[in-house]
Parts: C-alpha cells; structure tokens; sequence
C-alpha cells in the first residue's frame, strides 16, 4: 500500500474534478436565485478554512490516513468505531453521487432505461477504476482535465456568442439581506461540494512530496470554487431567476438554450459528456476513501479484494435510498448537510484537531528538551 | 475452462457498449413533429392537437414538386390534457410522435381568448424531449389546425415558413421578435411583466390551403402572414397590438436588428426613409420622490435609403437636421405604444423588472398593484439616431432638376 504514489499535479487534478464533480450539474443554493453564487462564494471561504483543519491533522500525521490518525488520537476503541462510521459515511456518499448521476440521465436522456441498469454500469466501471488503483486513476485524471476544461471553454464562448448573457438578471443583490445567503451557506455550499475534501485526508499520504498538499489542494480548491461560481452567474444570467428555481438541472437548461447561426444547437451532449466524466471521479474518489478505510481498519492486505463487496453495497444504496427524486433531493438538501455533512466535515475534524494538538504539544515539548539537552551536549564536542 | 471465461468476458464488455440501444428508436418508426396546433376542444372541454408531421421522402430536394406526394401530413386528436391528446393520436398516427424538432407551438385565438394558455404550458415546459428554443406563436382569426394544414409555396414545410418570416420580419421590419415558451413563461411568471406572443393569420380562402392546388399556382390562394403581438394577462390574451405599435414594443424590448423609418421634409409627407442596420435600447429607472420614472434610451444608427425631393445630402448640416427629425419620429412611435400599453393596463415591456432590480423595497410596496401603478407611470423616452452613409449616389437626381 505504501508503494502508491501520486505527483502533485495529479492530485490538483483529483481535487479539481472531485469538486466540480456533480456541484456544476446540480443547481447549487439556486433556492436564493440571484444571489447563489454569493453563497458558493462564502461557501469556497468556509472550505478553505476547514481544509487547514485538515491539512494540520495531516501534519501532524503525515504517513496516516484519516482512519489511522483517529485512532491514534482518540484510542484504539473510540477511534475504530469514528473510523468505521466514516467509512460507512463514504460509502453513502459515494451512492448518493451515484444516485444524482443516475436519476439525471433517466430524465434526460435515457428515458425508458431502468435506473439499476445505468447505476449497475457505473459502477462496474468504477470497481475496475479501484481494481487498478489510485496512480490509475490520477493519469485517466490528467488526461480527462484537459478534456472537461476544453469542452468547459468552448462552453462558455458559445453561451457568451449566442448572446445568452443578461447580467441585469443578477440584480438586485442581496435583496432580502445577507442572512438567508449565510443561512444557506452554513446548511449547504459550506459542506457540499467544499467540506468534501475530507476524503483527500485519506489520499494525502500518498502524496509524493507531501510539503506541497496544502498548497496544491487549496489551488484545485480555489480554481474548482471559482468555476462553480462563474457557472452559476451564466445559469442566473441565461435562465433568469424564476426559470433557475424550476430547473433540477440549470446547466442543462443554459446548454439547451445555446444556438448560434442555426446550426450549432442541441449541444446537450456537452452536458453529459461533463456529467459522466465528474460523476465518475466524485463516485471513484468517495468509493477509493472507503475502500482504504476498511483496509486500514481492517488489516486487509489487498485494497482491490474489497472492491466488488463494496462496490455491490455502493450499487444497492444508491437504489434504495430513496423512492424517487423528490425523496432524494430533500433528504440531500436538508437532513444529510445537517446531519452527516456537519458531524463528518466539520466537528469531529475540529475535535481531533484540538485534542492532536494537546497530545503533540506535550510530545514536541519532550522532543525539544530532548534537542536542547543535545545541543548543550554538542559544544563540548566541538 | 478458459475458452469460456474468453467468450463470457467478451459479452460482458460489450454491456457498456448497449447500455444506450436500451432506448433505440428507428426512424422509420418516429413521426417527427414540426408544428404543434393546439385549438380548444368541443364545447370548450379539452383541448384539440393538431401535428404537422414531415413526410421524409417528399422534402429531399430535386423532385421539385411534381412526382412525390405532400412533403407534410397532418393529424388531429383531442384529448382533456395535452399528453393525452398526444396519447390519443397514436389512434391514427402509425408512428410514435417525436418531439425533439418541434419548432413552433401554435395556438387558436379563441383557446388564448376563452380559457388562457396556461394549463398547456407546464407539459411544454416539463418535457425532456421538447426544446426551450421552440416558439409559441398565436393564430390570429384562424384555428391552429387551419394554420397547420396550410402548404407554401417557398418553403417546401409550411413550420419554416413561420420561422423564417419570423427572423426575416425581426431583421427587416422589426414588427415581430421571436418570442420561445421559454420567454413566454417568465414573462408569465414575472410579477412586474406581461408575456407577448407573435400574431400569425391566413390571407385568402382559409379551407383551400390544405389542397395541392394552393402550392401549384404562382399566387397561393391561401398565404400565412406575420399579424402583430398578442398581449396575455394572468394567462389569457387581451389585445393586439399592430404595425408601428407592435415595432414600438419590440424597439423597448432591444429586439429591433433592422427597420425603416420615414419622416416629413418641408411639407412633403413620407419624404425621405432611413433604414436601421442596429439598434440598442436600455431601460433604466430612477426613484424621485418615492416615484420611479422609467427611462428608455433607444440608440440607432442607420442609412438614407430613399430621398424623394431635392435635398443637399452631401451637407452635413442637413443630415444632423434628418437625424434631429428621425429622433423625434421614433420616440413619438414608442410613446404611442406605451400609452397604448398603459390603456390596456399591461407591462408588456418588463418596466417592473427594471424597477425589482433597482430598488426592490419600492418593488414591494408598487408590486401589489402594479397594473395600475403601471397606468399612471412616468416614462421618458430619448433617442440617439446617427445617419452615416447614404447609398451610391449624393444628392438625389432631383436637385438636378431644379
């Protein structure tokens, strides 16, 4: 297991693909129209913060994964049961990703397809993607960035030359107050999609020079956030503010919307290419934590036996988590940010930090008298 | 053994691969609906479809009429809803209707006068299949069925005959704007505007132009023609408005590209006219006195197109002093529709938008009433015309004759 290894420039792109993942797809905060991307804003501000959370605990820990630093930090008992709801707590979002890729292709697309039968065929493809392991999936990222900033441009040139953009539509800001945006910040664009960079906690110890996680992981960050941000004003500035409350979907709808000189038109093919490829990673990404949890909680020796067992659980949940979209979507909107996302992201994180510091506080105090006894010793060498 | 794990991984690969015939369709089994008519059913219960349906083999070009068949057929079915008349038709249609080319929704007057459009709309605006890009435009004294089954002479399918009158009008004219179900809705779900729609009529012998006699003579008996816009409230069609009223309406929308204006010279009526190559409206809003007042800044710039009495077009004086004239012109032109407007009581212009967005506390209080706010709301319009060229010629011949 020690021998993965990723470049930083892999990870970045990781970072990157996993945070616009299906953040771009879904209307994110769209329930504040005009001002969502105000919120995306706080909400990348909010991430950055937690992500130093992380990027300590990682400091201090530098060989451990998340799961192996709870216990570490907490004792073995406490440590394995936060360790394996976590990985529980990867596992069911990984399906969720699942769930939102698959219930957006059968509305749009694949109509008349049973929902098992795409989700079935994602998944196989992101068990052999686990199968193959992580250095894998970092190149098939390199290769894939280009391909979704390319696609993302030409995007964007051709909404901006079809003449789609009426920035009047983002006014007026903040008309009801800067309230319901922090309201709204706080219970979704704070945890989803920025507070999901807690699975890279299990990635960074795979990191080839890990002195440049922080800098690498905030830059993904920063560049993902900035491009969620500019796709919801181009959804805002096309759509307008009523047809965004109505649209699952508003990227989409900006896409289908674009028609230049009567020929370039239906592009929504775009969307889907986009929505695979991100989809595709977030699930792998979430799926890969799980997968190293268990091994590492478990004391298995191969990460890619566990795979398909995984792999089967992933599939089933993504199924039966809810009956039908509506279900899904309330549930992802307002129980699972307040009652996963906070807990996982944001206070256990915290709590382990306070308390690694204590506990490595006392140890560095005893390193340092050790140093200084030392070099005490050293002159009278010299 | 291995043989067999051979072959089974082979089939197994080839699941990715199928996973998108799930939904496969032959287009020999698809009935591609260009135009979709919706008239009111009988005795005002549910609705009446009407499909305008390309027949493929008779619109390749070449057969120049003669030989092939009708290049569209067109069906009829009624429902109570929309989807279940679209149901019912597969009563006749020997294929599944196909939406993904539907270009234009057309509806009867008397549908949009009786009982509104808008328990249609939501099936319009839900559909997958259905493009956000389709327009909706309004049979004006005519039924969309008539409307539909109607054949032209130019192009060999009567939709594009709607959509590209439609373009040419908003490019030449500027009478017309395209108008997609898209706009329509926000139109209708917005507090401070009211949706538009393009007005289309037959002229001629309305029953004739089904027939095959109406494309085989150099004057159709029937032609469809571009009739005005239709003013919606709450969902149901109010009024009209035509000709210099409905340009009016389309310059505040920033939707005229090219128009014609004729203005008086020295007691001449209609002497001189200038085209439009572009045109810029904006919309703003001031609040005095706890008063908004709108103002539109329309900015034009165009060509002498025709000069029918002696005048110095080489003299710059003087065509400052047309331009002078053309400002007053337009703006007389876009008041006149405003007041218009205000007289039916509808913002058909989205002058409360403007408002929203610069002072949305005001926005709250005028919202409540802003029909009749909008009646009695100040609007000042200004215009900036520049003239820049003035064809081939300088003077016109006729100061020569003098």
């Amino acid at each position: 297991m020690d021998t993965i290894k990723i470049s930083s420039f892999q990870l970045f792109v990781l970072v990157f693909l996993f945070e616009m993942g299906s953040a771009i797809v879904v209307g994110i905060a769209s329930g504040l129209k005009q001002d969502a991307w105000i919120a995306v804003l706080l909400g990348m501000a909010g991430g950055l913060l937690l992500f130093l959370v992380y990027h300590r605990l990682f400091s201090y820990y530098p060989d451990l994964p998340l799961t192996g630093y709870v216990q570490k930090i907490t004792g073995k008992f406490i440590g394995s049961i936060l360790g394996f709801l976590y990985i529980v707590y990867f596992i069911y979002c990984a399906s969720r990703v699942t769930r939102d890729i698959g219930e957006l292709l059968t509305t749009t697309i694949y109509t008349n397809t049973p929902l098992f039968i795409i989700n079935t065929l994602m998944i196989l493809t992101v068990i052999y993607a686990i199968h193959k392991g992580l250095e894998v999936l970092a190149r098939v990222g390199e290769l894939l960035f280009m391909m979704v900033y390319l696609m993302a441009f030409t995007g964007f040139l051709l909404v901006v030359f079809s003449g789609l953009i009426h920035l009047e539509n983002l006014k007026p800001i903040l008309e009801n107050g800067i309230m319901p945006v922090i309201k709204k910040t706080m219970g979704e664009t704070i945890t989803f999609p920025f507070g999901e960079m807690i699975i890279f906690t299990m990635i960074l110890p795979h990191l080839n020079e890990p002195k440049k996680a922080k800098f690498v992981c905030l830059s993904g960050m920063i560049l993902s956030g900035i491009n969620i941000i500019i796709t919801t004003i181009i959804n805002i500035a096309s759509l307008g503010t009523d047809l965004i409350i109505r649209s699952p979907f508003p990227l989409l709808s900006t896409i289908s919307k674009i028609e230049l000189m009567n020929f370039i038109e239906r592009l929504d093919v775009f969307f889907m290419l986009y929505l695979v490829i991100g989809g595709f990673f977030k699930i792998t990404l979430y799926f890969y934590a799980a997968v190293l949890g268990a091994t590492e909680l478990f004391k298995f020796k191969n990460p890619g036996k566990l795979s398909f067992p995984v792999g089967f659980i992933v599939l089933f949940a993504s199924l039966t988590i809810a009956s039908n979209y509506a279900e899904h979507i309330k549930e992802g909107l307002k129980i699972v940010p307040i009652y996963l996302h906070w807990p996982f992201q944001i206070i256990i994180p915290m709590m382990l930090l306070v308390i690694a510091f204590f506990r490595n506080r006392k140890k560095k105090q005893k390193t340092n008298s050790d140093q200084t006894s030392k070099s005490e010793m050293s002159p009278a060498n010299q | 053994m291995k043989r067999t794990w051979k072959i089974l991984l082979m089939i197994i690969s080839a699941v990715p691969f199928l996973g998108g015939c799930w939904n496969q369709k032959e287009l020999t089994d698809l009935a591609f609906v260009m135009a979709l008519g919706v008239d009111r059913g009988e005795n005002g219960h549910g609705y009446k479809l009407t499909f305008q349906i390309v027949n493929p083999g008779n619109v390749t070009t070449g057969q120049m009429g003669g030989g092939g068949g009708l290049p569209i057929a067109v069906y009829k079915s009624s429902g109570v809803n929309l989807t279940d008349a679209s149901r019912n038709a597969t009563k006749e249609v020997s294929r599944q209707l196909y939406y993904a080319h539907t270009n234009v929704v057309v509806i009867s007057e008397k549908l949009a006068k009786k009982e509104g459009i808008s328990n249609i709309l939501d099936a319009l605006d839900r559909d997958p299949v259905f493009r956000t890009t389709t327009q909706i435009i309004i049979a004006r004294g005519t039924t969309a069925e008539e409307m539909l089954s109607t054949l032209t002479i130019l192009d060999k399918l009567p939709v594009n005959n709607i959509t590209k009158s439609l373009d040419v009008t908003e490019n030449m004219l500027g009478e017309n704007t395209k108008i997609t179900i898209d706009d329509f809705i926000s139109g209708f779900v917005s507090k401070g505007k009211h949706p538009i729609a393009n007005g289309f009529t037959l002229v001629g012998k309305k029953n004739k132009g089904k027939y095959k006699s109406n494309i085989d003579s150099t004057i159709p008996e029937v032609i469809i023609k571009t009739d005005g816009l239709a003013i919606f409230k709450k969902g149901k069609l109010t009024g009209w408005i035509d000709g210099k009223e409905a340009r009016g309406a389309v310059w505040v929308l920033d939707k005229v590209k090219g128009t014609d204006v004729n203005i008086d010279w020295n007691g001449k009526n209609n002497a001189i006219n200038l085209i439009t190559l572009r045109s810029k409206t904006k919309v703003t809003a001031i609040v005095k006195n706890d008063k908004p007042v709108i103002t539109v800044s329309i900015e034009n710039e165009g060509n002498v197109s025709q000069a029918d009495l002696p005048i110095k077009l080489t003299d710059p004086d003087v065509i400052g002093k047309i331009e002078r004239k053309m400002e007053k012109s337009i703006q007389k032109e876009v008041l006149g529709t405003i007041k218009a407007a205000q007289k039916q009581r509808s913002d058909i212009f989205g002058f409360g938008d403007v408002i929203h967005r610069t002072d949305p506390k005001l926005w709250k209080q005028l919202s409540k009433d802003w029909d009749n706010r909008f009646a009695d709301l100040q609007v000042n319009v200004k215009v900036d015309s520049y003239l820049r060229r003035s064809g081939i010629r300088t003077n016109p011949f006729s100061v020569d004759l003098k």
